[in-house]
């Protein structure tokens, strides 16, 4: 059993963030900027552990604070990487930070991908758009331990061909020789040379089998429930297909109160649930 | 045992107050009608008859609260943010609080609350501003031998006699008190020379209205998609938050910076209300509780299920409050017997 790195659990104040710093500004889209941080405090940055499928709450002090999938890999130690689309007060706040600026961070919260459960077996991931963040996280880290799994199959959809995150990263998984990529946008486009069609759709004319297969879909709420039909058609079982949930969140602890759907704290029990685990809970979606 | 005169309490609450400040319930200026645990003065007008309006969980988790400061300035590598500490406040909870007056209720919530925010850090998350406030905190409880029509805290076995929360009680008898010694630092409180020796018995305590509550954590996920029933329970309701807000164990919260000036600001946390529409209100425009139904299941939910589940107390006491002030006549019991009726 993999323990789960949290900081904020054995900390004596876990609602306080850590001071951290704007390491790189990306540009992904017109709405959505990566930011690459370090820890200011050496030691905290040195020792910072998290997995795939854990969040942070960054803070622009002055304007609040808001959770979001980390985005790099573990291996990636010199800095760690949060994917934002601008949309509320917090988030724009956010898109106006540059290299050098100071922000706070809290992380690693929340659990993970089951990665070790998965070892052996073929690994299909289906993103879309800004739900790529946790997914790349962890198709970074599936790379990063390549021998321990066996397909490595990414489908990643965006809207149009403007709104595709991580082009460096697409670049690099379409030269990959040990892993299988598609990317598609919703409609055609004149410049656009990858495939076309919703997410869904791809993903069931790709016809992945589903014997000794693990799923992981995240995206529009909309697009993962129409891949979870497409997915349980194709003859995925509950306990093969896993998402990563979002809610609204501020606490970060399973105190707040508001992230909870029926029982479980997303923040805490979750993002990461199998499809199992869901339909166990109660329907607040 | 110990026995202190009616005509005696401004006394007593005066030698209280050389240890620590004490808050009693109090008749505040402006309103007959409302009772309000308050600081204690030797002028205030003390009422140990009726219940209070707003529960004493403020003395715990305040209304309002600054988490940390931090602030902006230029430093030689450009612009920095420090994060200071939590600003010295002048709230309550700051050194040593005497809560004069609780009833079995507002003892109870306490260890109710306990079993999420008392938590050490390494089991679970912790809460440091909650437990130095519980921890400066000595409850004297004020035992009920009468109740009102929507006390219901004999749904749960010990009911009026729980001492749950409690360090001293002190009992109603005739022409004072009687008082017993719950913790160590209820036992102090019995070593000041102002209390008498009395013969008298103990009081018979009152018995409220007892809401079967046993079956409820697995019987509220059974009728969740049932939204007949939550429609109906809830037709009356106008989301407005009074019961959230007087209850002594709803504690959900609200996280929120404010700015003082350019460069200095804090961080702070206050009451929110589960009931609000804004509450779980996503950036999308998505709310996953969008109506009042939705949002009052999770409230009962909460309250007789999860936290049951998670936490092993029913987040709930009987105080009866959010029944007494609900403006629209909402009462929870009605929708407990309706749901373990479904």
């Amino acid at each position: 059993m993999t323990t789960i790195p949290r900081e904020g659990m054995k900390a004596s104040d876990p609602l306080r963030p850590e001071p951290a710093t704007v390491l790189e500004v990306i540009r992904e889209t017109a709405n959505i900027k990566s930011f690459r941080l370090v820890f200011d405090d050496e030691a905290l940055m040195a020792s910072f552990t998290f997995l795939p499928g854990q969040v942070g709450q960054l803070s622009v002090p002055g304007a609040g604070e808001a959770t979001f999938a980390i985005a790099s890999p573990p291996s990636q130690q010199e800095y760690f990487q949060f994917s934002v689309m601008k949309t509320g007060v917090v988030t724009t706040a956010i898109h106006e930070l540059r290299a050098g600026d100071r922000v706070a961070v809290r992380a690693p919260m929340g659990n993970i991908f089951p990665t070790d459960d998965w070892k052996g077996k073929d690994i299909l991931v289906i993103g879309g758009g800004i739900g790529m963040a946790p997914l790349r996280s962890l198709f970074l880290h599936l790379e990063d331990h390549r021998e321990d799994f066996g397909n490595l199959q990414l489908i990643y959809g965006a809207r149009t061909p403007g709104d595709v995150c991580y082009l460096d990263d697409c670049h690099d998984w379409e030269a990959g020789s040990d892993i299988d990529f598609i990317t598609s946008v919703d409609t055609e486009h004149p410049e656009w040379e990858g495939r076309v069609g919703l997410v869904p759709t791809v993903l069931e004319e790709e016809e992945p089998s589903p014997e000794n297969s693990i799923a992981v879909t995240c995206g529009p709420p909309i697009m993962i429930k129409y891949v979870l039909e497409s997915l349980e058609k194709m003859g995925f079982r509950e306990k093969q297909i896993f998402t990563t949930l979002e809610r609204r969140m501020k606490c970060g602890i399973g105190l707040c109160g508001r992230c909870n759907v029926g029982p479980m704290y997303v923040c805490v029990d979750g993002p990461v649930f199998s499809l199992e685990e869901l339909r166990e809970l109660p329907d607040e979606m | 045992m110990k026995f202190i005169s009616s005509e005696k309490i401004p006394a007593l609450l005066e030698q209280f107050s050389r240890k620590a400040r004490v808050w009693a319930p109090l008749r505040p200026e402006d309103s007959a009608d409302t009772l309000l645990f308050m600081p204690w003065a030797p002028a205030a007008t003390l009422d140990l008859k009726r219940f209070t309006t707003i529960s004493p969980k403020k003395l715990v988790l305040p209304e309002s609260e600054a988490l940390f400061s931090f602030s902006y300035s230029m430093g030689e590598d450009g612009e920095r943010v420090e994060i200071g500490d939590a600003p010295a406040a002048d709230e309550p909870g700051e050194g040593a609080t005497l809560l004069f007056g609780a009833r079995a209720c507002d003892a109870r919530s306490l260890t109710v609350l306990d079993a999420l925010f008392g938590l050490e850090p390494g089991e679970a998350y912790n809460d440091p501003q909650y437990k130095a406030r519980r921890a400066r905190l000595t409850v004297v409880t004020l035992a009920c031998t009468t109740c009102d029509a929507a006390c219901f805290c004999s749904s749960w076995a010990e009911g009026t006699a729980s001492t749950e929360g409690s360090d001293l009680i002190l009992y109603p008898v005739e022409g004072g008190y009687l008082a017993r010694g719950i913790t160590g630092k209820g036992e102090d409180l019995l070593e000041l020379d102002i209390w008498e020796e009395s013969e008298q018995p103990l009081p018979e305590l009152a018995v409220t209205d007892k809401v079967p509550i046993g079956n409820l954590d697995a019987k509220l996920l059974e009728i969740f998609s049932d939204m007949d029933f939550w429609e109906r329970a809830t037709d009356r309701c106008i989301s407005c938050g009074y019961c959230t807000y007087t209850c002594p164990t709803c504690y959900c919260f609200n996280i929120f910076d404010e700015m003082r000036g350019q460069r200095d600001g804090e961080r702070c946390r206050s009451w929110d209300a589960c009931t609000f529409y804004l509450y779980t209100l996503e950036t999308s425009g998505h709310n996953p509780r969008p109506g009042i139904a939705h949002r009052y299941r999770n409230r009962i939910g909460h309250k007789f299920s999860y936290y049951p589940r998670n936490q092993g107390k029913t987040l709930c006491t009987g105080c009866g409050r959010c029944i007494r002030g609900c403006p629209v006549g909402l009462d929870i019991r009605d929708v407990l017997r309706g749901a373990g009726e479904r």
